[in-house]
């Protein structure tokens, strides 16, 4: 970790980044239309996640791409807001997944900072800043829509509606590769893992593979995964799910897999810095592994149903400026939640947060990173306030993510929607179950 | 007359400070009043001698038990705080009898283990702990009026008044137990538990009774906790909040009442405010680690020794002039 973060700091690749965005920067000051904002008009966004800690992972690469998505912004002249441009800058706080330093957090953000739109990671910190959210009236967003509630008007899932999409992995190989008929699961036994294992349960459901045990739940106080791992292929499974594992489970859960000469598929939510698993690991045996989080040098991201601004370009900076092996499943993530507020605030003229979440839901759709979708979620969430569509399987070939497909979450749902609700109720994840 | 002035004047000190505050540091202030308690707690704990690695998962039991009280129940809030304290100090009464039958090294594994199995039943039981997610919506302290001041519990003015009123209370309440025979026979426990147990004082019974109230007034800080923020989950008990405990224990030093409270006041407003302002956000935990290397290394007595160096100081150099004024 310490070494990490020295890397961080400055090293020659750093410096070389520092190049690389600039590059990016005058790049995108050509391509993106100009216009010139006085300094003192600036709106301040604030990214409220974990930096450090073992969940750093979906919060650092986060605000690494924020900042890549607001110096491209900025260079091309700023928010028009009003008829005025305005400067982003953005105001991070750490905090640390714990719901008392995410209240804390919410409050320095809103009372002092001055933001206008809070991102976050959501999970267990959410409930932290909940009563802030319902006393301000801030807008916030969430990578969680398991955090949408009836009650939730002002926070927004814009991106990824996890664990939905996880149905688009399972489908793509049920499809491509029928003759696997069996699957064991593993998650850690949290409020991430848990309404994964239902989307996977009913997503195996749906495909026909048969469940050869109930999913393995383990503590995620747990550091050693070889008897998690032999216990997980002892009937010899067609594939092994990983859920939605933290990066630090998924990587010396590959590690095992391996060392105990598993030869079957793999399907995960995330292989963040999966570089590290295929170094660790081999090439051969991470050849076919299934998850869902492009690296966005792909060419498939290039279609013009693809609504993030110059993918490819914003993956070379980011890999330019702290390293390709740095990229994980959040570094676009929190940035396309930006693209989708400022088309917001520009189109409602105010930075505000009540006439942005009008402006962003008017019409019942919205432009998402993958194409255009429908706010969605009250079946699952009780509150239309998740923006649903398509989302990518990714599948590793030759040591590198490659995009096998886009495949439609809505589609899935209206086929298969009773499945995920009987199986998100029976682990106690429909929003009125929730305690 | 001087020591009246002086707790006086530092009362004051404690009332006007969250008005000096930014808004984000009055929400620390509220956290780290409350960790004073827990803190605190956990000394009287250390004054038989034990210490345990449970003492987090009891705060966390007596933020369940208040939460559900109060949620389930529809217990008024400070009654259903007062009830999770007494929860704690029941489940530790009860946990006393397997954990007693060890000591030293083992007893501080057996309370690991017996506070993992909590929190394992709060993550296995979906009803009525809320599974991995924890309970959420969590009455607030209700507002009210004094005519002087009108508390509104969401702000956290309002609610560090109340806290440090309740851990003022507290901390008075520990002080005396300390002081009072029984406390001097925790000691006792502590240095000589041969010659005490030789002496008719019964080792297990006071060992039982420091774990029951540390456990009582950590349950209480746990409550108190609850009730602000809304929400908890079995993360918030966790081993990694059990090694802050430990880390402002340790730094602070356990040989005076205020050692382990210096701890957690100096390491919270340096982790929490001074690292954050000077820019240095993500590398706090680099940072905070090196400086608990270089504590432990420089400062092995904790950050007490310090405070008793001044005073001792102090005291020579008046006794020293005092001496010299009579030799002429």
């Amino acid at each position: 970790m310490v070494a990490k973060m020295f890397k961080n700091v400055l090293t020659r690749r750093s410096l070389l980044g520092s190049g690389a965005a600039v590059a990016g920067s005058a790049a995108a000051a050509a391509i993106l239309p100009r216009k010139a904002f006085a300094q003192d008009k600036v709106v301040k966004i604030g990214f409220l996640a974990p930096l450090t800690g073992p969940v750093a992972a979906w919060g650092k690469p986060g605000l690494d791409g924020c900042l890549i998505w607001g110096e491209w912004i900025n260079a091309a002249g700023g928010i028009n807001i009003g008829g005025e441009a305005h400067a982003v800058e953005f105001v991070a706080y750490d905090n640390e997944y714990d719901p008392a330093k995410a209240r804390t957090g919410a409050t320095k953000l809103i009372r002092e900072d001055g933001v206008k739109f809070i991102m976050m990671l959501g999970g267990d910190t959410w409930p932290g800043a909940q009563p802030v959210a319902d006393r301000t009236g801030m807008l916030f967003s969430t990578l969680l829509p398991s955090d949408l509630s009836p009650d939730t008007t002002t926070l927004i899932a814009p991106c990824e509606v996890h664990p939905i999409y996880n149905v688009t992995g399972v489908e793509w190989l049920a499809d491509n590769m029928p003759e696997l008929k069996t699957a064991v699961m593993c998650a850690q036994d949290d409020a991430l893992g848990l309404p994964s294992v239902a989307t996977y349960l009913a997503a195996f459901e749906a495909a026909g593979i048969e469940m050869q045990d109930d999913p393995l739940l383990f503590d995620p106080a747990t550091t050693d995964f070889a008897p998690v791992v032999t216990r997980l292929i002892s009937g010899n499974p067609d594939i092994v799910c990983l859920d939605t594992c933290y990066a630090d489970y998924v990587h010396p859960i590959c590690e095992q897999l391996f060392q105990q000469g598993y030869g079957g598929q793999v399907i995960s939510c995330t292989a963040d810095f999966y570089q590290q698993i295929v170094a660790k690991t081999s090439e051969e045996f991470m050849e076919g592994f299934v998850f869902q989080f492009p690296d966005f040098d792909d060419p498939a991201l290039n279609d013009e149903s693809i609504n993030f601004q110059m993918p490819n370009e914003f993956y070379a900076a980011y890999a330019s400026r702290y390293g390709a092996d740095q990229w994980g499943a959040v570094s676009w993530e929190y940035a396309s939640i930006m693209d989708l507020w400022k088309a917001g605030a520009e189109k409602a003229g105010s930075a505000e947060p009540d006439a942005v979440l009008a402006a962003m839901k008017e019409g019942g759709t919205g432009l998402h990173a993958f194409g255009e979708a429908d706010w969605w979620g009250k079946d699952l969430f009780g509150i239309d306030n998740a923006l649903v569509g398509n989302w990518p399987i990714v599948v590793i070939e030759g040591g590198k993510a490659t995009i096998k497909e886009f495949r439609s979450i809505p589609e899935w749902y209206a086929k298969h929607g009773e499945l995920l609700k009987k199986h998100m109720s029976a682990y106690g994840q429909m929003w009125d179950q929730r305690t | 007359m001087a020591k009246f002035a002086a707790l006086f004047g530092f009362g004051a000190i404690l009332l006007a400070l969250p008005h000096a505050l930014s808004f984000s540091q009055q929400e620390i202030l509220v956290f780290l009043t409350i960790n004073v308690l827990l803190v605190a707690s956990y000394r009287l704990l250390t004054l038989t001698g034990e210490w345990s690695l449970g003492h987090v998962v009891i705060m966390g039991v007596g933020a369940y038990a208040s939460a559900l009280l109060s949620k389930r129940l529809g217990i008024y809030v400070p009654v259903a705080m007062l009830l999770g304290a007494v929860t704690a100090a029941m489940i530790a009464l009860a946990l006393s009898f397997p954990l007693f039958r060890m000591k030293g090294f083992y007893f501080l594994i057996g309370s690991f283990a017996a506070g993992e199995i909590i929190r394992l039943l709060w993550k296995r039981f979906r009803d009525p702990f809320g599974g991995p997610k924890g309970l959420k919506k969590i009455d607030p302290m209700p507002d009210f009026d004094i005519g002087i001041y009108a508390f509104d519990f969401f702000e956290p003015v309002s609610y560090y008044y109340f806290a440090l009123a309740v851990v003022g209370v507290s901390l008075w309440v520990m002080w005396r137990i300390e002081r009072s025979p029984v406390g001097l026979t925790f000691h006792a426990v502590h240095w000589q538990d041969r010659l005490a147990e030789a002496s008719g004082v019964n080792v297990r019974a006071y060992r039982t009774l420091a774990f029951v109230l540390a456990s009582g007034f950590a349950g209480l800080s746990g409550a108190l906790l609850a009730h602000y923020i809304g929400t908890i989950n079995p993360n918030s008990f966790d081993v990694e909040q059990m090694v802050f405990v430990l880390t402002w224990t340790i730094v602070g030093g356990t040989a005076t009442f205020y050692g382990p409270i210096l701890g957690c006041v100096v390491l919270t407003v340096l982790n929490e405010i001074v690292l954050r302002e000077a820019g240095f956000e993500q590398m706090r935990p680099l940072i905070y680690g090196l400086i608990l290397i270089l504590s432990v290394l420089f400062m092995p007595k904790g950050l007490e020794s310090l405070v008793r160096g001044a005073f001792s100081g102090r005291n020579a150099r008046k006794n020293k002039a005092g001496e010299t004024k009579a030799m002429e």
